[in-house]
């Protein structure tokens, strides 16, 4: 275990977390510089996770918050080598696509240049909390990390921030990743209320298959599911298809969707010690799978049909961590590396061509080849790795399928068969759409940049359909940690008729069928996506945020009316949660009536003159008098302060009474005085001055018997008192309440100064608007 | 109210107000009163030369930029009074002194560290006092006819 930074792990986490503000300080002095830099942080970051996975992985364990049990303890393991590099290497190469690509988009819509800092600083916080999410090695940094992302996505999908459409879809991914984040935390709380740490590695070690550790993956496995686009929670993915192209490429092949499967590879020994979570994953996963493939065969624009996919193809991942075993948990590792570099580099190509055509429908594109043979190449390699064709990484993402399927049993891989079908249906759509038939669109030619990542990633998924022997060692270190022991695995090509081999023959040929066969089929998918869009889960979101929406606007309708009706909306929950706890309590011998003495009459004189200015405030007559009436109610109170031995709280109570007093004529001047008058004199009807009486009643009434009970009983904190007496001279301090303002309650004093500050600011804010001069 | 005798007096109550203001509070610790009653007390003066010259004099006196700075001041003194002993190791607000620590004594001003940090609450307070105070006041001078 290593305590410094200076271990690959260490250099990758800083090196990661510091590229966001370095890109945007180098931003700062010229914009163009954000994506240059960016993309050399994120390529540092790939080459120290390199050598991090080459020098065998490393751990850091750091005090954070001793007493609070949490430590900053990160491990660079075969799991979060290989998430991390994924993340940094594709970071990189969409960052070098971006900074072609964002320049253009800014430029079409007329905004400033410097906006492309704020899109690679984010991306790069983005890369920077994904690196910290997978190495974490506890549930706490794990949420927090967890959390960063959904905030930096938030940023990223809203990028055209003067777009109602793209800032709702923002906000429908941060509600539903963030409101589901949750879970997980509630799942890291149930954890530790039975197992007392939040630490990974004592977690997978001590907990028992117990319906408590159920329920907690369980909710840890939603938080994951949302953020991956699973079924039913899948419906905001193809609405941050907002977002500009680069940030769609990484979103789904390296972040955010990414990292819900990671969090279910990472807690996959959690989620094991129940069959019952198991066989839900392989539901949500083949059901995923289903809606996304039957989805995106139906959809027209580009980057709609690639989001679809993404969700059917995540699907895959979350069956096989369902399947389990050796081959389902490498096999999903293997699998994310494979669909991350083809649906990058689609995504990638989706942008290119939008930017070359202005089209963005398949149906108005077609015969690009021509014009573009490289991308039109390196995409196509791209897309057959996808469908799984041979010759390409994809084929044995589907190989280790199929094998994790048939262990399972033949329904499954039926099933598995179908879905493999569907994706090659898709993606061969989406391609041929683009690049074959008859041309349709004229074509600009598009920059260097936008083509070079489409072609580094093509070369990568045809040189891993090659030489598979990096990946599968990546896929088996990153398998091994999710399983608890080694898994190897052997994909390869065989010439033979074993099954796996047979369902690929299958799957290809019933592909190559629906892609044939689109007429007869399309209308039963078209009805399917109209029924969704009906009764989905979308529109469940839009009823449920529409009914709070509403439920809020008429909360705030009654609070703004008037005056009475804002203190009305202050006082009455007071008075309501008061009184049920008071009612609640047990209540006999708390309310003690003491005697009267002889030297108490001067009290009891000033308290009646306090009563009877209290009531005096109640006389409606002009505002000037109800002022001074008021302060005068201050004024008594403050004499009783002195009358009970507190000669501070009576200090500060007379200056404070004063200084409002004259500021509350201040700002009685500042009024007009027709509405002075109108408020004064206008006729109240009896409804409204019979509930305003009623609501004054019922929180006076309560507040007058939580003073009552309270002041019948020595407080618990009397002894708190007494101590800080007796402490005081230690202190060096002869008047306790100067000493308990300044030091034993010091930073009560300190927020409640820092208030006063911000309560200036505001007010200058309202009077000078904003200038503060 | 501006009569040759109010704007005399509260010329001349000035300077006695602030002597009252800081003697409140460097005795804050051995007697009644701290800094945030003396920030009120100096900002009442303050007060005082709005109510007798009106606006457009007063604020020569004292401008709401400096009330500003004062609140400024008085927040960085507190907050550097308050997290100073973090780099210590300490516990934020821990005073020095010690406790039962040996004090250098100014007649029965003891000087620690909570005094300075009263001064931050004296500052703020003063500064909210007279930023307040005088931004009232330029409203109603400009809504005036």
């Amino acid at each position: 275990m290593t305590q410094h930074l200076l271990n690959p792990a260490g250099l990758l986490l800083v090196v990661a977390l510091l590229a966001a503000p370095t890109a945007a300080l180098a931003g700062l002095r010229r914009p163009s510089w954000a994506g240059i830099v960016g993309a050399s942080m994120a390529g540092l970051a790939f080459g120290l996770a390199a050598w991090g996975w080459r020098a065998g992985g490393d751990r850091i364990d750091v005090a954070w918050a001793p007493t609070w049990d949490l430590r900053l303890s990160f491990a660079l393991d075969g799991l979060a080598v290989l998430y991390a590099l994924l993340a940094t290497g594709i970071g990189a190469l969409v960052l070098i696509y971006a900074s072609r690509y964002v320049p253009l988009h800014l430029e079409h819509q007329h905004r400033p240049h410097t906006d492309e800092i704020r899109f690679h600083a984010f991306l790069l916080l983005f890369m920077g909390g994904m690196v910290g999410l997978v190495m974490a090695q506890d549930l706490v940094l794990i949420f927090v990390f967890w959390d960063l992302t959904a905030i930096a996505s938030y940023y990223l999908i809203g990028f055209d921030r003067h777009e109602a459409e793209a800032r709702a879809s923002a906000l429908m991914a941060m509600l539903v990743t963030g409101i589901s984040a949750v879970c997980l935390l509630i799942g890291a709380m149930l954890l530790y209320a039975d197992y007392g740490t939040f630490a990974l590695p004592e977690l997978f070690a001590r907990a028992e298959s117990s319906p408590s550790v159920t329920t907690a993956g369980a909710l840890m496995a939603i938080a994951a599911l949302a953020k991956s686009a699973q079924a039913p929670l899948h419906f905001w993915l193809p609405r941050a298809m907002a977002a500009p192209t680069p940030v769609s490429a990484y979103l789904h092949s390296a972040a955010m969707v990414a990292a819900g499967v990671f969090l279910l590879s990472r807690l996959y020994p959690l989620l094991a010690r129940s069959d019952l979570l198991l066989d839900g994953l392989l539901t949500i996963g083949f059901l995923s799978m289903a809606v996304g493939g039957i989805l995106a065969l139906t959809r027209e624009e580009l980057k709609q049909v690639l989001a679809y996919s993404t969700i059917s193809q995540y699907g895959y991942v979350v069956v096989m961590l369902g399947l389990g075993g050796t081959y389902g948990t490498a096999g999903a590792a293997f699998y994310v590396v494979a669909h991350a570099l083809a649906k990058s580099a689609l995504f990638l190509t989706a942008g290119a061509v939008t930017e070359a055509t202005g089209e963005k429908r398949l149906a108005a594109l077609g015969g690009l080849w021509r014009r573009m043979p490289l991308l039109a190449a390196a995409s196509g390699a791209a897309a057959a790795g996808l469908a799984a064709l041979p010759l390409t990484v994809g084929f044995f993402k589907d190989e280790l399928f199929f094998v994790a399927a048939l262990k399972r049993g033949p329904v499954f891989a039926a099933l598995a068969l179908v879905g493999a079908a569907l994706s090659l249906a898709y993606v061969g759509r989406f391609w041929i759409g683009i690049f074959l038939g008859r041309s349709r669109a004229e074509a600009q030619p598009i920059p260097t940049a936008l083509v070079a990542p489409v072609v580094v990633l093509g070369v990568l998924v045809i040189a891993g359909g090659i030489v598979v022997e990096p990946v599968t060692d990546l896929a088996a270190s990153a398998g091994a940690v999710t399983y608890g022991s080694p898994t190897p695995i052997h994909p390869a090509y065989h010439l033979d008729a074993r099954p796996e081999n047979l369902l690929a023959v299958g799957a290809w040929a019933l592909g190559a069928f629906l892609l044939v066969a689109r007429p007869i089929w399309v209308g039963v998918a078209l009805a399917v996506a109209r029924l969704g869009e009906r009764i989905g889960p979308a529109r469940g979101y839009r009823l449920l945020l529409g009914g709070l929406n509403r439920f809020s606007d008429r909360i705030h309708a009654i609070e703004v009316r008037d005056l009475r009706s804002r203190v009305a909306t202050v006082l009455v929950p007071a008075a309501v949660l008061v009184g049920a706890g008071v009612l609640v309590t047990p209540t006999r011998d708390q309310f003690l009536v003491g005697g009267v003495r002889g030297a108490d009459l001067p009290l009891l004189l000033v308290l009646l003159l306090t009563a009877i200015a209290g009531v005096a405030t109640c006389v409606p007559r002009d505002h000037l008098s109800m002022a001074l009436v008021l302060s005068s109610v201050g004024y008594c109170l403050a004499v009783v302060y002195a009358f009970s031995g507190a000669p501070d709280v009576a200090l500060v109570a007379v200056l404070i009474e004063t200084i409002f007093a004259l500021l509350f004529l201040g700002v009685l001047a500042l009024l007009p005085r027709q509405v002075l008058r109108y408020e004064s004199f206008r006729a109240v009807g009896t409804r409204r001055g019979l509930r305003d009486a009623f609501v004054a009643t019922i929180t006076g009434g309560f507040a007058f018997v939580v003073v009552w009970g309270v002041l019948s009983r020595p407080s618990p904190q009397q002894s708190v008192i007494v101590e800080q007496a007796d402490l005081t001279p230690a202190a060096h301090g002869k008047d306790i309440v100067t000493v308990i303002l300044a030091d034993f309650r010091g930073l009560d004093t300190m927020g409640e100064i820092t208030v006063i500050a911000i309560a200036l600011v505001g007010l200058a804010g309202l009077l000078q608007r904003g200038r503060l001069r | 109210m501006t009569t040759i005798l109010t704007q005399t007096i509260a010329r001349l109550l000035l300077p006695p107000t602030f002597m009252v203001a800081v003697a409140v509070m460097v005795k804050g610790y051995a007697d009644t009163g701290d800094g945030f009653s003396a920030g009120v007390i100096a900002g009442l003066g303050v007060l005082l030369q709005y109510v007798a010259f009106g606006y457009r004099v007063a604020e020569r006196l004292i401008t709401i930029r400096t009330a500003a700075r004062s609140l400024v001041a008085g927040l960085t003194l507190a907050l550097l009074v308050s997290f100073v002993p973090l780099l210590r190791g300490d516990p934020i607000l821990t005073h020095a002194p010690a406790p039962n620590a040996h004090v250098i004594h100014l007649g029965s001003l003891e000087l620690i560290t909570a005094v300075l940090f009263d001064v931050g609450v004296f500052l703020i307070v003063f500064g909210f006092a007279v930023g307040a105070i005088g931004m009232v006041a330029r409203a109603i001078d400009r809504s005036a006819p």
